[in-house]
């Protein structure tokens, strides 16, 4: 079965939740509320686990109910991975769509990255020496999938929305023009935080020892990944976020016998 | 310090409130006056993201549903009755209140929802704030009819 189109609905659901929250929270329906910092279900409190970290650096001391409250997306990471990114995250959905964009206009990059240290934990590390320095919670203002829900909102109940936005289009154009998908893979707070809850046993595409005989070497699974990763050169995890692409196109090539899946 | 702003009830004292607020916009969604407003960058780079009540426009109505759903204690939830919320305290512009230029209104007199408390008459039936009853939600700003208001809500912590 294919990946894709399960995918493609829950990151489709992620964003109809994201508008008909406060269309709902509006007419006074308020079961869930909340937006990608922070979101209520019921009486279930789910917060994004760098969101949750702030207040403690910027204040100094510790509030149980919100850090509690980000044990389920770290319980969430540690067994599937990031699929926030993947799967939920507006961003990750708005990127991914203005790659393919970028693709059919044949745009070329400014530069591409090579192998070597991506300094996604030096810019996470900053970050929250930052807010502990100045007791400001920075992170809130980088997390692109809490600035465009809350933006959302703020549209349906205000009728306006901030300059915030601007950091979503300046992620865009960078993505189009400068280096491909460099948000998500090299910068990103949310992300970085959520790929330091991972194990042994985390959730990852691995290439199967029986399926070697299998691998066409075809290089369709590299040229899938919109993160230009190489699923067959190995160790891909700490910047593969789990979105499947590769499975896919492995499944294309060599169908039921494919040598990629999801192993834990 | 960018300037300040009207926060929602039990909110934390600012400086602590600009690290505790993790910007969730929920206080903002549970508002059913939608009087709780985001600010946005040209607040001020702190204050983007943060609850804030332009009490002239739409004040608030104290009815504390966003006390509780505030998932980071910037609002703080043992504050549960409008007599314990302390978001500023009104000011009374004796020169541009009609009363006390000599025509007879009772507007904010009428509708402060602590009636006859943060608000009294006094006996030329001209209204005096009382500071320690006001807890600021900015109702007598919002219907003040004398254009600006003769009465303002200072933020706590304000000036």
């Amino acid at each position: 079965m294919k990946i894709a189109p399960i995918r493609r609905t829950v990151q489709i659901l992620s964003l109809a939740g994201m508008v008909a929250v406060p269309l709902l929270n509006s007419r006074g329906i308020s079961a869930v509320s909340g937006s990608f910092y922070s979101l209520e279900i019921g009486s279930l409190l789910l917060t994004d686990p760098l969101i949750a970290l702030q207040p403690l650096l910027a204040t100094m001391s510790i509030d149980a109910t919100l850090l509690d409250s980000a044990l389920i997306p770290i319980g969430l990471a540690l067994v599937l991975g990031r699929v926030f990114c993947s799967w939920v995250c507006p961003q990750n959905t708005l990127s991914e769509l203005f790659d393919a964009v970028g693709a059919r206009l044949g745009l070329t990059r400014l530069w591409t990255p090579g192998p070597g240290p991506i300094p996604r934990y030096a810019v996470l590390a900053l970050i929250l020496a930052a807010t502990l320095l100045y007791g400001f919670p920075l992170a809130s203002l980088l997390s692109a999938p809490g600035i465009i829900s809350v933006q959302t909102a703020r549209f349906i109940y205000e009728g306006t929305v901030g300059l915030e936005l601007a950091l979503i289009g300046t992620i865009i154009l960078a993505e189009l023009f400068l280096v491909r998908r460099v948000w998500c893979t090299h910068l990103c707070p949310v992300g970085s935080m959520l790929s330091l809850f991972r194990f042994r046993k985390t959730m990852r595409v691995v290439m199967a020892e029986e399926g070697e005989n299998t691998c066409l070497h075809c290089r369709e699974c590299a040229k899938a990944c919109q993160l230009d990763l190489n699923p067959m050169a190995g160790n891909i995890a700490p910047q593969c976020h789990n979105c499947g692409a590769c499975i896919d196109a492995c499944q294309e090539m060599t169908g039921e016998r494919r040598p990629l899946s999801f192993r834990f | 310090m960018s300037k300040h702003f009207l926060r929602p009830p039990g909110a934390v004292a600012e400086a602590d409130f600009l690290g505790r607020c993790i910007r969730c916009g929920k206080c903002a969604l549970a508002c059913p006056y939608r009087a709780i407003r985001v600010a946005g960058l040209l607040d001020g780079l702190e204050i983007m993201g943060t609850p804030v009540i332009l009490a002239r426009k739409s004040p608030c109505y104290l009815c504390l549903k966003c006390v509780p759903v505030c998932p980071s204690g910037a609002l703080e939830s043992r504050v549960k009755k409008r007599e314990q919320v302390r978001m500023g305290t009104a000011r009374l512009n004796r020169k541009e209140c009609l009363n006390w230029q000599g025509t007879f209104c009772r507007s904010c007199y009428d509708h402060c929802p602590l009636f006859n408390e943060a608000i009294t008459m006094d006996g030329e039936l001209r209204p005096v704030v009382n500071e320690k009853k006001c807890v600021g939600c900015g109702i007598c700003e919002h219907v003040c009819p004398a254009d600006p208001a003769a009465i303002i809500v200072t933020p706590r912590g304000a000036g």
